[in-house]
Formats: structure tokens, C-alpha cells, sequence
């Protein structure tokens, strides 16, 4: 009976563990939103035609409800904050064990980074809220840096225990339902800070991407060439970080070689519209609400006319679900 | 068990030392083999052999450290079973042992796997029977030794790794005067905690195999000079260096004088032994201890008060450890920079919030309150019911892990004994 007591007693305990446990993680909903944006692909319904995967660049620039309002296009973002090439072929797999869809967009800014850009911060906010699976266990073993460990992903009380004393009501507020910050992962910046000046270009001493950048580029292309998925090629129209011509170049060359359509959507600027004074929320490195809407038509435009896409405006069951969306986005453009 | 012993031994001390492996294995195969003729006609010749093979080596390494190669590798746990074999070797040689026969057994005496790399400075005879009677685990062992190791833990990663913040903010920022005060204070808790935690831990684990290790702290700042503090405060090396340096140098049987030659030639072998530029720190810990009478009062909370401010500015040679000058003037600016004002408003940007200070302070107290209370509270413990131990070994294993300060984003220090 004694030992029954003290199994029960451990088991109290477990249940106080993963309470702490979750209390101490960060519950990326008012602050760090792009904490949120893994966890939210979660609940979607899972019938997307279009994946657009990448960086940054892709869940401020890039609008499924304008593609849906503007083409029928059902679409999501699996983008976050600086993923990284392994971290996007990694999402894509997983995404692949939910859904297969016609088109994979790939935003290539990431290649520019090797091995070295891992940084613990980012993969926190990308691994931290994605499910288990054997793609997370890959993509944490090769997302780690020096000092990071397995376990502190699997516990992550182990990485998060000094915020005992830094939580804030957002911790309480949200510690059951977390709040739903994106619209199929477009997160939404109105805020203007107009372009006024960059660094200067700096010359690099290798424009070269790296083998690593190639070895998932390749693994992408395989995976969506196994799939029968139309993987398009894209860089987002960023004034910064600077996206040289030789990177321009070894993309036009890669994507001759391998039968992709690439966009270097920068070179559209002027036919899509965007205004750098107006349409950016950070002096040109990412799309304001503004920006996003007019590239997100302009690239719709690019989807329905080239790649054998559904209009799912006339389809009863998805349109009810898309505009039930597109009411609360309007709503919440217009506040 | 002892074969499994030996065996987790050289496998924990291979993942941790790799090739240091060949240097304890060279010291222990020639020791064992001089040790053969310690009880015969050239005995004398066969001890001084014996500890020079293994004193060459030491000194080596110890004087690598002294030259600053800084990318030579040191044997871990050097320190410690060098002072373990030549125990072993002088008891041998005066015949208060009997020779060792097995290598293995000898070899596990050695290199046992909990106080490798930060002690108890373990005497063979102290430990012999032990390892003769540990056959299987007993539930009772595993219900001391889990406690135990759990509050080393405790001392270790919620108070000293907390405590380092505020010594690391003090010396990066390169600090003088009060804050080299407050750091030199506060630095005799953190060792206590870090030294005293690693030690809780090492006496933990052996308990749960059956073997018991003395212990090697006793209240230590209930001392009312810095001779007592020394008999509380490592116990095991002062035991030692009573045992093999001060007594075979005539010890206390010799008039007043050579007696405090002696204690300050213990103390500086004490100050070498934690490395060279120790060396002024065991000088000056001898010279106190040699003059401890002239430093009492009458007063006993005066006393304690006086011994604990003279061993922590001491500790000054710990952190700045790898300088023989700096220690000297982070001292004398204690005297000659009067920023205590400035150090007031300058606390809540040490390192710690509000709530870590008062977790720290929290911790602190409790730490106290059980180490003077510790009879009473281990015997409750002990008598108590299994669902009380385990609720309580529960309880604190969470309030390590929420309060602790380990991971990611923490320079968290080895401890500091393993470094020696």
C-alpha cells in the first residue's frame, strides 16, 4: 500500500512538472508572435493547394486570404522567422504527412546561409510548439548549436526555467488556449516606417552557396519531384538583406537545370507596385499589410495563370470556410 | 559489485579523461608494484621510488599550469589520487596496512568513480571494508543516498550557479573596491555550496552502493578562528597534510617557533597543492592560522564574524584565479576605494533580478537552518515514513529545476573543486 502511496505522490508530481512545464514556456501570443506561427498550421484543415515555405520573407509578404479573395487559391505559409534551408525541407516533409499540394513556393533568401547561421533563439521559436514526429527529431539534430541539448526540447522547463521570474499575465492568459495571431501563417504588420537608407553593399569575398545550402535545395526538389509537386522558386522583393546578382545567377542557373520556374520578385517591385515609403513596416526588409496585399495579388495572378490551380471560390464547403476568415481579416484590416 | 564498481569507474573516467587514463594507470601500476617491497629489507629505497614516480609526474602537469600551456592537457583528477597513492604508500611503509594483493582492488581504491575528480580525499583503510561488504544494493542506502544527492544538487545549481552570476557581473566588469568586498563574501558561500554540494553528491552515490565516505565539511562557519575553520572546512585534505606533511616535520613536538614554521610549511604544500599561483594564498591562511590565538576575543559572535571576513577576503586568490598580482591589488583596493555608496545602488544591476535575490536568500537560509539542525533533521528523515521521503526528495527535485540555474544561456561553472 506504501508503495502505491509513493507512486501515486510521483505521479502528483509528473502532473505539477508538466504544468510548471508549460506555465514557464513562452506562450507567443501577444509578444514574439512568430512563436505562433508553427503551432497554428496545426488546426487548419488540411487541404491546401499551395505551401509557401521560407524565412521571414514569406509570412509578411505573402497573403493567402488576397490569394484566396483574388483567385480562388487555397494556400498556407509555413514560414518563420529565419528558417533555415534544413529547417524548410524538414517543414515541408512534415507538411507532406498532412497534405500534398500542387504547388510548393520556395523563398531561396535562406540559401545564402549555411551551417553557421543556426541560432538558438530562432529554433526555439520555429520547434518549440511543432508536434512530435520523427521530422521533428531530424530537424531539431540538425537545427542545434553549440550548447543547445535534445532534451531541453523534449522538457523544455530545461531552457525555460529563468522565466520564473519574468512571466507575465500573458503567461496566465494564455496558458490553455493560446491566441490565433495569423491567417493560414500571414501575419499581419499595418504599421509604416518608411525606407530611408541602408548599409552600404558590402563586397563579399565568396558569393558561393554553400554545399550544405545545395545538399537541401537538392533534398527539396527531390522531395517535391517524388511527390509530383511543382516546386516554384521565388525571392521576395526585400531592399535588405541584399540579394547580389551572383546569388541571382546561381539561382537562374540551378532552376534551368532543374526545370523550376524561379521569380526574383524584387525585379517586379515596379510592375507589382511597391512603394518602399509606404509598404513596409521596417524601412524595406519586410511588407507591410499595404505591401503584402499588392504582392499577394500580383503573385496571384502568377498562380492562377501558370499552375493548374482550383478555384475554390465556387466550391461550397471551402468557400464557407475561407470566408468566414476573409470576414474576420477584413475586420481586422480595417481597425 | 566491486568488479561493477571498477568497471563504471574506468568507463566515467574514460569519457571524461580520455588519455589522462594512461597517466593514473601508469601511477597506480608502479606504485602497486613498488609497493611489494615496502615491508622488506629496502623499504625506505622502495617508498622513496614510489612517490617520486608518481610526484614527477604531478609536478609535471603542475608545473605545465604554472607556465600558462594553456592547450596541454592535464590528467583529470591528478590532484586527488596522487594524494590517495602516496597514503597509501607511507601507511604502508609505517605497517598501519596490510599490503593490497588484488591490482584490480587497489586499482578501484584509486580511481573509484565518485571521488576521482573532487574528493574526499579517501584513506585506503577508511575505505577497505567498505568495498569488501558492498555485495548488493539494500533499499535503506538508496533511501539515504537519493536525499543526499539531491541536496548537493540543490547547494550546487540553485545557490552557487546563482551566486556566480553576481561574482561573474563583479569581475567582468572589473569592479574594485566594496564590490571586490561583497564578491570575496559572498564567495565563501558559493564555495561552501559548490565544494560542500559536489561532496554531498559524491557521499550520496557511495551510499547507495554501501560505501561510506567521511564526510568532509562540519559547520564551518561556526568557527571562531582560522584554525578551527580549517579542522571544520576540507577535511579530508587538511586530514592529510596534519597526517604527511605537518606531523612528519615535527608537528606540535617542537618548540613554538619551528610549530608555526611547520603550520606555514602545511600551508603552503595546501596552496601548491591547489595550484601555483595559490601558492601566497596558502602563505598568508598559514600565517593566520599560526597567529590564530593572537586574532580571539572574548566574544564568540565577534570571533565568527572575524574568522569568516579573514577566509573570504582570502578567496580573493580563487577568483582571480589566474594572476599572481591581481589578487593583491583587488585587496588593497578594498582599503583605498570607498565606493560602498556607489555598490548600494548598484545591486539590482548585478546579475539578478528582485525575485532571484530573494530565491537566493530563501535558499541560503534553509541551507543554514538544515546544516545546523542537520542531526535532527536526518534522524526524522531517516524514522520517517517512505511517502514523506518521497514527496519531500519530490518537492525538491521541482524546486531545482524551476529555480536552478543551469542550461542554455548560463555559463554554468564545473565545480570548482574539479579543477584541482
Amino acid at each position: 500500500m506504501k508503495y502505491i502511496k509513493c507512486i501515486i505522490i510521483i505521479g502528483v508530481f509528473i502532473l505539477i512538472f508538466f504544468f510548471i512545464n508549460h506555465l514557464l514556456m513562452p506562450k507567443y501570443s501577444e509578444t514574439l508572435r512568430e512563436g505562433s506561427l508553427t503551432r497554428e498550421y496545426y488546426k487548419e484543415d488540411k487541404n491546401h493547394e499551395v505551401i509557401f515555405l521560407g524565412d521571414c520573407e514569406v509570412y509578411a509578404n505573402f497573403s493567402p486570404m488576397v490569394l484566396y479573395e483574388k483567385a480562388g487559391i487555397t494556400s498556407y505559409v509555413r514560414g518563420n522567422s529565419q528558417q533555415l534551408i534544413n529547417q524548410s525541407y524538414y517543414i515541408l516533409k512534415e507538411t507532406l504527412k498532412y497534405e500534398i499540394p500542387k504547388v510548393v513556393v520556395f523563398n531561396v533568401n535562406s540559401m545564402r546561409y549555411g551551417e553557421d547561421e543556426k541560432n538558438e533563439a530562432y529554433n526555439r521559436l520555429l520547434i518549440d510548439n511543432m508536434k512530435w514526429s520523427k521530422e521533428k527529431i531530424d530537424l531539431i539534430n540538425s537545427s542545434m548549436t553549440e550548447g543547445e541539448t535534445f532534451l531541453s526540447y523534449v522538457f523544455p522547463i530545461l531552457r525555460y526555467h529563468s522565466r520564473f521570474s519574468k512571466l507575465t499575465s500573458e503567461d496566465f492568459k494564455y496558458f490553455l488556449k493560446p491566441k490565433q495571431n495569423s491567417f493560414n501563417g500571414f501575419l499581419i504588420t499595418k504599421k509604416i516606417k518608411p525606407y530611408t537608407s541602408l548599409p552600404p553593399k558590402k563586397v563579399l569575398a565568396n558569393y558561393n552557396f554553400s554545399d550544405y545550402s545545395y545538399e537541401y535545395l537538392n533534398k527539396i526538389t527531390e522531395l517535391c519531384q517524388k511527390n509530383n509537386i511543382e516546386l516554384i522558386l521565388i525571392k521576395a522583393p526585400s531592399l535588405y538583406p541584399y540579394w547580389y546578382n551572383e546569388y541571382d545567377n546561381q539561382i537562374r542557373q540551378y532552376a534551368l537545370e532543374n526545370n523550376l520556374d524561379y521569380y526574383n520578385l524584387f525585379e517586379e517591385k515596379d510592375v507589382i507596385g511597391i512603394d518602399y515609403q509606404l509598404d513596409t513596416y521596417d524601412g524595406g526588409l519586410h511588407l507591410n499589410l499595404s505591401g503584402a496585399t499588392k504582392l499577394s495579388e500580383y503573385f496571384a495572378k502568377i498562380l492562377k495563370d501558370n499552375y493548374n490551380l482550383t478555384d475554390y471560390r465556387t466550391d461550397k464547403k471551402i468557400s464557407s470556410i475561407y470566408n468566414e476568415k476573409l470576414k474576420e481579416y477584413n475586420k481586422l484590416i480595417k481597425e | 559489485m566491486q568488479i561493477l564498481l571498477l568497471i563504471l569507474s574506468i568507463l566515467i573516467y574514460l569519457f571524461f579523461g580520455k588519455i589522462g587514463f594512461i597517466y593514473l594507470l601508469f601511477s597506480c601500476i608502479s606504485s602497486f608494484i613498488l609497493s611489494k617491497y615496502l615491508n622488506g629489507r629496502h623499504k625506505k629505497l622502495a617508498l622513496i621510488m614510489s612517490i617520486t614516480l608518481t610526484l614527477i609526474l604531478y609536478l609535471f602537469f603542475k608545473f605545465i599550469n604554472f607556465f600558462d600551456f594553456k592547450n596541454i592537457f592535464v590528467p583529470l583528477g591528478i590532484s586527488y589520487y596522487t594524494l590517495q597513492i602516496f597514503s597509501y604508500l607511507i601507511d604502508l611503509y609505517k605497517g598501519k596496512i596490510k599490503r593490497e594483493k588484488n591490482f584490480f582492488r587497489y586499482l578501484l581504491y584509486v580511481i573509484y568513480f565518485p571521488y576521482i575528480f573532487i574528493g574526499p580525499i579517501t584513506k585506503y583503510q577508511d575505505i577497505k571494508e567498505d568495498f569488501d561488504h558492498c555485495k548488493k544494493f539494500h533499499k535503506e542506502n538508496f533511501s539515504l543516498g537519493i536525499p543526499r544527492i539531491v541536496w548537493g544538487l540543490f547547494k550546487k545549481i540553485v545557490i552557487a550557479n546563482r551566486m556566480w552570476i553576481i561574482i561573474n557581473t563583479i569581475t567582468n566588469n572589473s569592479y574594485v573596491g566594496s564590490y571586490v568586498l561583497l564578491a570575496c563574501l559572498l564567495y565563501s558561500i558559493l564555495l561552501y555550496c559548490d565544494f560542500s554540494g559536489g561532496i554531498d553528491i559524491v557521499l550520496g552515490i557511495s551510499k547507495i552502493f554501501g560505501i561510506n565516505l567521511k564526510e568532509n565539511f562540519n559547520l564551518p562557519f561556526k568557527s571562531e578562528s582560522v584554525k578551527e575553520f580549517w579542522n571544520r572546512w576540507h577535511i579530508s585534505l587538511g586530514t592529510w597534510l596534519r597526517d604527511y606533511i605537518y606531523i612528519p616535520l615535527g608537528g606540535n613536538r617542537c618548540s613554538k617557533i619551528r610549530q608555526k614554521i611547520n603550520v606555514i610549511l602545511t600551508f603552503l604544500v595546501s596552496g601548491f597543492w591547489h595550484g601555483t599561483t595559490y601558492i601566497f594564498w596558502g602563505l598568508l591562511n598559514g600565517i593566520l592560522v599560526a597567529f590564530s590565538s593572537k586574532l580571539k576575543t572574548k566574544y564568540k559572535i565577534l570571533n565568527q564574524i572575524i574568522t569568516y571576513v579573514l577566509i573570504s577576503l582570502l578567496w580573493v586568490f580563487f577568483i582571480y584565479q589566474n594572476s599572481f598580482i591581481k589578487p593583491f591589488t583587488m585587496l588593497i583596493s578594498i582599503f583605498t576605494t570607498f565606493n560602498y555608496l556607489d555598490l548600494f545602488k548598484n545591486i539590482p544591476n548585478l546579475g539578478l533580478d528582485i525575485l532571484n535575490y530573494i530565491v537566493l536568500i530563501i535558499s541560503i537560509l534553509t541551507l543554514f537552518y538544515y546544516d545546523y539542525h542537520k542531526d535532527k533533521i536526518n534522524q526524522k528523515f531517516k524514522t520517517s515514513k517512505i511517502e514523506f521521503k518521497t514527496f519531500a526528495i519530490c518537492l525538491l527535485v521541482i524546486i531545482i529545476l524551476i529555480f536552478g540555474v543551469y542550461g542554455f544561456g548560463f555559463e554554468v561553472k564545473d565545480f570548482i573543486y574539479s579543477k584541482f
